[in-house]
């Protein structure tokens, strides 16, 4: 394989910025959310106590909505060109779930087909957060709000239904997280979110074959 | 040293699916707004149901009002008030009436003072 | 008299509140401690044990006291001669355990059902409203006088005069409000003077020894179970009503003992003797209806006419404040008097009514409190619903 030099401009300032307020704020919520569910003192009492805690929830549940809506609003491009690459699925990104793109140790992976900017795996984690998101907006929201007017029943229901979203989201992030920072063979990833946007061009050309093509072309 | 950029701007088919998902999920609000309000409003039906029922028994009653009640008027004239149908007689007074707050004590006396019924 | 089995009669399951702090929103005084996510705990001293948020708790995690084990023991007892009352609200609820309608009359089958439980005697709670109409109207009535100056009647109370149906609203007017005690009916709830009646009258025509008989109610409330430990209901010797069932318990005893409910007869009949009722007092179980009883009665009394058409629409109604006024022709002050009345139901909804008569704004001569939003029909011990079409 020939060598590729430079590096690739995976996310942009204003993309990064807002991971890092959702990642605060989702790390927030799921903390005292764990601590409300458990009742576990010594994590309420890390958000000043029983009362600070549900406010610390509550507020920053305002921001964990913001921060997307306000990216989306100023950035509609770019929303607009992942929710197309997230969208869409083709005969590539089956092979890759066949495969589970060789991350996963038993399943051979002899020959993993070439990835947009994002693989199927991630398409697939894009969709879960979005919609595990839209979910725990409008049932979060209500219960705080609205939980004078709602009846019993709605109560039970958008209570469920936040917590086993809260649960599966939980799961998928700290998967997320063992993807983008541990694990040796896509970690390097880590930076281009977290630090400066950028990945080596190298690693893009093998593990995001189609759009490096496509940034080629561009070029 | 190459700097890879994605390029500006968006196709139709990008921004319809980037304007559409908003506007779904928007629609997913609304729907379950819906569903939210229909259940408010059917989730106190009972009470109305409940409260039509009784009425309902009210207006089968071939006797409605308390005073005609024929052994109302028999425990007054034989128990209460004997010979004559008199609320607010003695009697009712002891096993009918009751005080409140800071007068129970003083009624507990009275009461357990007389011992009950049978001395009254 | 029987030994008191507790008076904190809602109580909150620590490891099932899920703390979603819905119960806050229901309870009437505040008694409820908590917030979202955090756990949720009752302060007693101001709880009325009315149970709205045990009906409404999404996750079932409030529980009532029961005294279901006593009344079991009490009909095994073959010494006990148990004797049982059922309120009005109980008889077009109780189907909706069995799979019927709200509002659907099982009078009858009630009636059945508890006679193949065992019970010595099935009576009724209705009888004893009538009675509560007959002392209450007549003191509403003597007040009104005392009011007009007629001589004779000044030692009576002030008016207003508010009811004393509802054991919740009691215990609120105890503690919160004290100096408003003068103005309530001094008459007992219809479910107390039953116990009074049966343990001495009853006792007395049936030549029971009232030491040996058991008297049980089953109540839509659960404020119910408060009432009949207070320390003062004792006016027959012994304690008046010695345990309450719920409508929900009644239907679990039902369930256990194996009875096909809804194959019951509906035609079944209370016992007689402290068990014939009337429209009126069928209606106490909904909000207005003790107002409209009372009207009923009083209007008759004091005017010496009949009524032509008994329902008083102007007080039914589910607006948590009402108001109406009847004009009654009074044969004995040989005038036209306007009755100004009030109905609250929902207790939250009853300081403004309170503070207006404690400072003497109020123009009413008769208010209605119900704790419960509907009247006792939705009370804390009915079958708890979550209807969502």
């Amino acid at each position: 394989m020939s060598e590729i030099k430079g590096k690739v401009l995976k996310h942009s300032e204003q993309t990064r910025t807002m991971h890092w307020v959702h990642l605060i704020c989702f790390i927030i919520l799921g903390l005292t959310g764990i601590a409300f569910y458990f009742d576990i003192a010594g994590i309420v009492n890390l958000f000043g106590g029983e009362a600070a805690a549900s406010d610390v929830h509550h507020w920053t549940g305002v921001i964990f909505t913001l921060a997307p809506l306000v990216y989306v609003l100023f950035n509609f491009e770019r929303f607009a060109k992942f929710i197309d690459t997230i969208t869409t699925f083709t005969k590539d990104d089956l092979g890759w779930l066949k495969t589970m793109g060789g991350y996963i140790p038993f399943i051979k992976a002899e020959h993993i087909p070439p990835q947009d900017k994002y693989n199927a795996g991630q398409k697939m984690l894009g969709l879960l957060v979005i919609a595990g998101c839209i979910l725990m907006i409008v049932t979060g929201f209500p219960m705080w709000l609205l939980k004078h007017s709602m009846p019993p029943v709605l109560v039970w229901l958008t209570w469920k239904i936040h917590f086993w979203t809260a649960v599966i989201l939980i799961l998928a992030v700290l998967g997320h997280f063992f993807l983008a920072a541990i694990h040796p063979k896509s970690r390097v990833e880590f930076a281009s979110m977290m630090i400066d946007g950028y990945v080596d061009a190298e690693y893009t050309s093998h593990h995001n074959a189609k759009w490096f093509a496509e940034l080629k072309k561009a070029e | 040293m190459n700097i890879f950029v994605e390029k500006s701007g968006i196709t139709r088919r990008q921004f319809f699916k980037g304007a559409g998902i908003l506007a779904a999920t928007a629609v997913f609000a609304g729907v379950l707004a819906k569903i939210g309000i229909d259940i408010y409003k059917a989730s106190d039906k009972y009470i109305e149901k409940r409260i039509a029922g009784l009425y309902t028994l009210d207006e089968k009653m071939t006797i409605r009002k308390s005073h005609e009640n024929p052994e109302i008027i028999q425990i007054y004239k034989e128990f209460l008030s004997p010979g004559e149908v008199r609320p607010l007689s003695e009697k009712a007074h002891h096993l009918l009436h009751t005080k409140y707050g800071n007068d129970i004590p003083k009624l507990i006396t009275e009461l357990t003072a007389h011992g009950g019924h049978h001395a009254a | 008299m029987n030994t008191v089995a507790t008076k904190e009669i809602i109580n909150i399951d620590e490891k099932k509140c899920k703390s979603c702090d819905h119960c806050t929103s229901v309870c009437p005084t505040g008694a409820i401690q908590g917030r979202i996510g955090v756990k949720h705990y009752i302060d007693h001293k101001k709880c009325v044990n009315c149970g709205q948020c045990l009906i409404n708790c999404p996750f079932g995690a409030i529980t009532d006291i029961s005294m279901v084990e006593k009344v079991k023991k009490a009909l095994a007892d073959p010494q006990k001669f148990v004797v049982v009352q059922t309120a009005p609200a109980v008889r077009v609820a109780l189907g909706e355990e069995f799979g019927l309608e709200p509002g659907t009359n099982v009078k009858g089958k009630m009636f059945a059902s508890l006679r193949k439980l065992g019970f010595d005697k099935v009576y009724d709670t209705e009888f004893t409203a009538d009675l509560t109409i007959m002392e209450e109207g007549t003191e509403l009535i003597h007040r009104i006088f005392a009011h007009a100056g007629v001589p004779g009647y000044e030692k009576e109370g002030p008016l207003p005069q508010f009811t004393s149906c509802c054991p919740a609203w009691i215990k609120y007017a105890e503690d919160k409000y004290p100096k408003i005690l003068p103005h309530l009916s001094s008459a007992k709830s219809p479910q107390q003077m039953f116990g009074a009646v049966a343990k001495t009258y009853a006792a007395e025509k049936l030549g029971i020894n009232p030491a040996d008989m058991f008297v049980v109610s089953v109540m839509p409330c659960t404020a119910k179970k408060f009432e009949c430990q207070r320390e003062e209901m004792i006016a027959s010797g012994f304690q008046d009503v010695d345990a309450v069932i719920t409508t929900r318990e009644l239907a679990q005893m039902i369930k256990e003992a194996g009875i096909d409910f809804r194959s019951l007869s509906n035609e079944e009949q209370a016992d007689r003797l402290i068990g014939t009722s009337t429209g009126a007092a069928t209606i106490f179980g909904v909000t207005g209806g003790v107002m409209e009883a009372a009207l009923r009665t009083a209007y008759e009394i004091l005017s010496g006419q009949s009524l032509g058409v008994v329902e008083f629409k102007a007080v039914r109604g589910r607006k948590p404040v009402r108001e109406a006024t009847v004009n009654i022709p009074v044969k004995e002050l040989g005038k036209t008097v306007p009755l100004n009345v009030c109905i609250v139901t929902g207790l939250s909804h009853v300081d403004g009514v309170v503070e207006d008569v404690l400072a003497g704004r109020s123009k009413y001569h008769f208010i209605e409190v119900m704790n419960c939003p509907g009247g006792c029909i939705n009370g804390g011990g009915q079958p708890i619903r979550r209807d969502t079409y």
